[in-house]
C-alpha cells in the first residue's frame, strides 16, 4: 500500500465508522477516495437531485446543509472536519432531502458507495452507526449510537414520486373534457373576459359544426395584443395560431404525449378522430402534465432548453438516464422510448452548435450567414441511441466564394470541434475511428460530400462499404436542412445509375453469419476481453441495420433512419413479406432494450452479454430475435443475385 | 553533443513505447475545459541532482480527473538501482527498498500510467529529466506530453503570465512555503508519493484560484 493511501486511511481512521473498520477494510476504503475541492459558496449536491454514487467525509472547511422552503433556505446541519453527510445514497438511493452549501472552502472525500457495501454487510457496529445518524439527522452522521431503534420507521417511508408511473397507467393524466371555445368572429376581449370567467389560459376557436379552427392562449393576448397595441375589438381569427394541431382523444398518452414534445407544444387540442375535421372532445395542457408527474421527458426537455451551463445540460442528460432505466424495464413501447431519447440527445446537440456559433460569431462575422448542417450519423443518426456511446457526427456547409473557402474550412471546423468538446463534457463517448465533426475529414462543404458518396458509390471497397454503413445512416440535427436533402438526392441518383453498389453493399449484409452455431448454441468471442461473451451488436444488432439499409436504399426510401421504422416500411411497401419484416422490426426492438438494459446495469455500452448470466426465458428471448435474420439474408441473396455475384 | 553523436546514441525505440509515442502524437484540443483534462502529479526522491550520474530511487504519482483527485490512480514505485545512496537519501530515509522494480518493468508501467496526461510537478523538470535517464535505453529521450510546473503556475497565478521568472525572489514559492499558504498540512514530506500527494492537493487548489483568474481550457493553462 503506497504512502498515499495510507494518509488517507489514516485520516480517515481518526472518525467513526472509520475507527471501526479493521485494518484491510480501511485501506480497501481508503484506496478508492476521491477527492474535491470546493470553495466557498459552492454547492455540493442539491436537494432532489439524485443520490451519487458515493458519500462524503469532509477533509477541511465548513458545509451547511441547508432545507429550501419556499422563500427562504433553513440550515439543518453544520458539518466539520471528519463529519459524514450525504449518507442518503448508501442506503436509499434515494434524491439528497438537503442542499450542501460550502461556507468555507472545503476538501472533500467522497466515498464510493460499492466498496462501503460489502463492508456493511458484514461489520454490524459500522451498519448500526450509519443507521442512527440515519435517523437523527437523516443526513449527517454524528457520534451518537443511542437512536438505533428509530432507524426502521425512516427507512419504511416509501418514495412519493409516481412520475413515471404514468406510462403503465393512462388514468394518472386528467384530460380537460369541457373546453372553453369561441367563434372566429368573436372579439378579441370577448375572448378575454370568457377565459377569465373559466380562468382558463386558453380558448380553442371553432366553426359552426365545432371543428377547431385556432387556439388562443393567454402568451397570444400578452405578444399579439397588448404589446402590439393592438384593438381589442378585432375578432380573434385575427390573433389566433392556426391551423392547430390535433390528435384523437382516444389515442394513447404517448402519441398525445410525442406530439406535445415534438412540436414544442403547451396546449394539444383532442378531436374526435384526430383531425382539425372534426369536434373538438378535449384539451390539455402541460401544466396537466407537469402536476402529474416529478421526472419526465417534458420536464427534462424544459430544462434543458432553459440550461446555461454546460453541466447543467450534463446532469438532465444523467436524469434522462434514470428514465430511460424505467422506460426499459417496464417495457414502455421501444418507438416511444427511442423518440424521447433522441429528442433529448437531439436538444443537446443544438444546444452545443448554438452556443458554439454564438462564441465564434465576432471573429467569423463574414461567415455566419453561409448555411449548414450538422449531420448524425450511425446510431443517433437512425434515431437509435439510448445510452452514450460512440459519437459519430459531421458537418455539412454550402459552398462558399473561392476567397472564403480556407476561413470556411477554419470556421466550420472550429465549430464542430466546440460541439464535440460540449457533447463529450455531457458524457457522450467518442468515436475510435474519429467520424466526428471535429475531424477535418468530416467537415466539408455539399460539393465535397457528394464527392464522397459518389467515390464510395462508385468504387465499393470493403472501407468505402464500411463508411457507408455508418455515413448513409446520416440524419440532420440542426441547421440548414435542404443541404442534407440536396445530398440524399445526389446519392440516389448515383445509386440509380451504378446499381452495382447496392449489390456490394447487400453482399457485405449477408455476410455476417447467423449468431447461433450448429447446435443452436450463441456464437461466442474466442479469444480477446470479451472471451465467451456474445457481441449482440456485431452478431445480432448490425446485420439487421444491415439488411434494412440496402433494402430502403434499393426502394429509395427518404427519410426512414430507424431499423426498427424502416422495417415497418418494407412491410408496407411488400406487403408479401410483411410478415417476416414486422418480426424483424420487433426483434430489433428487443435487441435494443436487452443491449441498453445490460449497459446501464454494467456502466457500459452493453455490447457484451454473456449467454450463461442469462436467465433461460431471456436466451430464448434473444435466439427468437435472430430468427428473421436468415430469412431475410435469403430475400436479399435472391433479390440481388448474390450467388452470381462474386466479388 | 553533434547531432551525429545524438544520431549514435539513440537507441531503437521498445515497442512497450509505441502505444505511449502514439497517445500523446495526438493534440489536445485547446478549447477543451479543464474540468475534462487529466493532470498526472509526480515526484521522484533521488540519489544527487546530477541526471548524468544520479539515480531515481523513488516515484510517486496520483492523477487528478474531472477536478477530482483519485486516490486509486496513485502509484509508488522504485526502481532498481545498484549506485550507492549519497547524502540525499539519509535524508529520505530511503534505504535498500522493499520491492524494487526492474529498470524495463518500471519503464512499462510508468509510460503506461502517463499515459497522455498533462504533467505536473514542482520542479517537475528535474523529475522528468532524472526519469528520461531510465527511459533512454529503451529509446526515448524526452517525454511527449505537455507539462506543467507548479513553481512557475503559482507565479503565474501571482504575477501574471508575462511576469520575468528572474525578478522573482524563489522562496515564497518552496513545496513547504506553498502548502502553508494554500492550508495544505506538511505530511511525508521527503517521499516521493508524499509530495506528489502534497503537491496535487496544493495544484487542486491553484486551479480554483486559476478559474478565478478565467483560466478555464487548455489553452488558456499554457498561454
Amino acid at each position: 500500500m503506497n504512502v498515499i493511501v495510507n494518509r488517507v486511511a489514516e485520516f480517515l481512521h481518526r472518525f467513526p465508522p472509520f475507527s471501526f473498520l479493521e485494518r484491510e477494510d480501511l485501506l480497501s476504503v481508503a484506496q478508492q477516495v476521491e477527492i474535491q475541492y470546493l470553495e466557498k459558496g459552492e454547492t455540493l449536491f442539491t436537494q432532489g437531485e439524485p443520490a451519487r454514487p458515493s458519500f462524503f467525509v469532509l477533509k477541511e472547511g465548513t458545509i451547511h446543509l441547508v432545507e429550501k422552503t419556499q422563500n427562504e433556505e433553513e440550515i439543518r446541519e453544520i458539518c466539520d472536519e471528519g463529519d459524514v453527510f450525504g449518507v442518503l445514497a448508501l442506503l436509499g438511493k434515494r434524491p439528497y432531502l438537503l442542499t450542501s452549501r460550502v461556507i468555507q472552502n472545503s476538501l472533500i472525500y467522497a466515498i464510493p458507495v460499492s466498496v462501503f457495501e460489502k463492508i456493511l454487510e458484514k461489520n454490524s457496529r459500522v451498519s448500526l452507526f450509519f443507521a442512527a445518524g440515519f435517523a437523527a439527522g437523516q443526513v449527517v452522521v454524528r457520534q451518537d449510537l443511542s437512536q438505533g431503534q428509530k432507524a426502521r420507521s425512516v427507512l419504511k417511508t416509501q418514495n412519493k414520486d409516481h412520475s413515471l408511473l404514468i406510462f403503465s397507467e393512462k388514468s394518472a393524466l386528467t384530460i380537460s373534457e369541457s373546453v372553453l371555445t369561441c367563434q372566429p368572429n368573436c372579439s378579441i376581449s370577448k375572448a378575454a373576459s370568457l377565459m377569465a370567467q373559466s380562468q382558463v389560459s386558453s380558448i380553442v376557436i371553432t366553426n359552426a359544426d365545432g371543428f377547431p379552427l385556432g387556439i388562443l392562449t393567454d402568451k397570444d393576448l400578452r405578444s399579439r395584443v397588448l404589446a402590439v397595441g393592438l384593438d381589442p375589438n378585432h375578432p380573434v381569427s385575427k390573433i389566433m395560431t392556426s391551423p392547430v394541431i390535433t390528435q384523437a382523444r382516444q389515442d394513447d398518452f404517448s402519441t398525445i404525449y410525442l406530439t406535445m414534445i415534438k412540436n414544442r407544444l403547451h396546449h394539444l387540442v383532442l378531436t374526435s378522430d384526430g383531425t382539425d375535421q372534426s369536434p373538438v372532445t378535449g384539451l390539455i395542457s402541460d401544466h396537466d402534465i407537469f402536476l402529474s408527474m416529478g421526472n419526465s421527458p417534458a420536464i427534462l426537455i424544459h430544462a434543458l432548453v432553459n440550461a446555461k451551463e454546460i453541466s447543467e445540460m450534463k446532469a438532465i442528460r444523467d436524469r434522462a438516464e434514470a428514465m430511460l432505466r424505467y422506460y426499459l424495464e417496464n417495457e414502455v413501447a421501444m418507438d416511444f422510448v427511442s423518440s424521447v431519447m433522441t429528442e433529448i440527445n437531439d436538444l443537446i446537440i443544438k444546444k452545443a452548435v448554438e452556443m458554439a456559433k454564438s462564441s465564434l460569431s465576432e471573429e467569423f462575422s463574414a461567415l455566419e450567414s453561409y448555411k449548414f448542417c450538422f449531420l448524425s450519423l450511425g446510431s443517433e443518426g437512425r434515431e437509435e441511441q439510448l445510452l452514450r456511446t460512440d459519437l459519430d457526427n459531421a458537418i455539412l456547409y454550402e459552398d462558399v466564394p473561392d476567397h472564403l473557402q480556407e476561413q470556411a474550412k477554419i470556421y466550420f471546423l472550429t465549430l464542430g470541434s466546440q460541439v464535440l468538446e460540449t457533447l463529450l463534457a455531457c458524457g457522450f463517448e467518442p468515436c475510435p475511428a474519429k467520424m466526428m465533426a471535429n475531424n477535418p475529414d468530416w467537415v466539408q462543404p455539399l460539393s465535397q460530400w457528394k464527392t464522397y458518396f459518389s467515390q464510395w458509390i462508385s468504387l465499393p471497397t470493403p472501407e468505402a462499404l464500411l463508411k457507408s454503413s455508418i455515413f448513409f445512416d446520416y440524419r440532420p440535427v440542426t441547421g440548414f436542412k435542404p443541404l442534407a436533402e440536396e445530398l440524399t438526392e445526389h446519392i440516389y441518383q448515383e445509386i440509380r445509375v451504378k446499381k452495382g453498389f447496392l449489390n456490394f453493399l447487400a453482399k457485405s449484409a449477408v455476410d455476417t453469419p447467423p449468431p447461433l452455431g450448429f447446435f443452436k448454441d450463441f456464437i461466442v468471442e474466442k479469444s480477446g476481453d470479451h472471451r465467451d461473451q456474445f457481441d449482440i451488436k456485431s452478431r445480432a444488432m448490425l446485420p439487421l441495420t444491415d439488411l434494412a439499409r440496402v433494402l430502403v436504399l434499393s426502394q429509395e426510401v427518404v427519410g426512414v433512419n430507424n431499423t426498427f421504422k424502416r422495417f415497418e416500411k418494407l412491410a408496407e411497401l411488400e406487403p408479401g413479406h410483411a410478415e417476416l419484416f414486422t418480426q424483424a422490426g420487433k426483434a430489433y426492438e428487443i435487441l435494443m432494450r436487452m443491449r441498453a438494459i445490460e449497459g446501464l446495469e454494467k456502466n457500459n455500452s452493453g455490447r457484451y452479454l454473456s449467454p450463461t448470466s442469462l436467465g433461460k426465458l431471456q436466451r430464448q428471448l434473444l435466439k427468437t430475435t435472430f430468427l428473421p435474420i436468415s430469412d431475410l439474408q435469403e430475400i436479399v441473396r435472391i433479390r440481388f443475385q448474390l450467388d452470381l455475384f462474386r466479388s | 553533443m553533434s547531432w551525429i553523436d545524438w544520431f549514435k546514441s539513440s537507441k531503437p525505440r521498445a515497442a512497450f513505447l509505441e502505444g505511449y509515442v502514439a497517445a500523446n502524437t495526438e493534440k489536445i484540443p485547446g478549447i477543451r475545459p479543464i474540468d475534462q483534462l487529466t493532470f498526472v502529479i509526480l515526484d521522484t526522491e533521488t540519489t544527487g541532482f546530477d541526471p548524468n550520474s544520479d539515480h531515481v530511487l523513488s516515484f510517486g504519482g496520483i492523477k487528478i480527473k474531472k477536478n477530482i483527485l483519485q486516490i486509486a490512480d496513485s502509484v509508488e514505485w522504485y526502481p532498481k538501482t545498484d549506485r550507492q545512496p549519497n547524502a540525499t537519501a539519509t535524508v529520505h530515509g530511503i534505504l535498500q527498498q522493499r520491492n524494487q522494480l526492474e529498470l524495463k518493468e518500471f519503464a512499462v508501467k510508468l509510460v503506461e500510467f502517463l499515459g497522455n496526461g498533462i504533467l505536473v510537478g514542482h520542479h517537475v523538470g528535474f523529475d522528468l529529466s532524472m526519469l528520461a535517464q531510465i527511459l533512454k535505453p529503451f529509446g526515448l529521450s524526452n517525454f511527449l506530453n505537455p507539462v506543467i510546473d507548479t513553481v512557475q503556475f503559482a507565479i503565474r497565478l501571482d504575477y501574471g503570465p508575462l511576469a520575468d521568472l528572474s525578478q522573482i525572489a524563489k522562496e515564497p514559492y518552496s513545496l513547504d512555503q506553498l502548502c502553508t499558504r494554500f492550508g495544505i498540512q506538511l505530511d511525508d514530506r521527503h517521499t516521493a508519493a508524499g509530495d506528489a500527494f502534497l503537491t496535487a492537493q496544493l495544484f487542486l487548489k491553484m486551479l480554483k484560484e486559476a478559474e478565478k483568474k478565467g483560466i478555464r481550457t487548455y489553452s488558456d493553462l499554457f498561454r
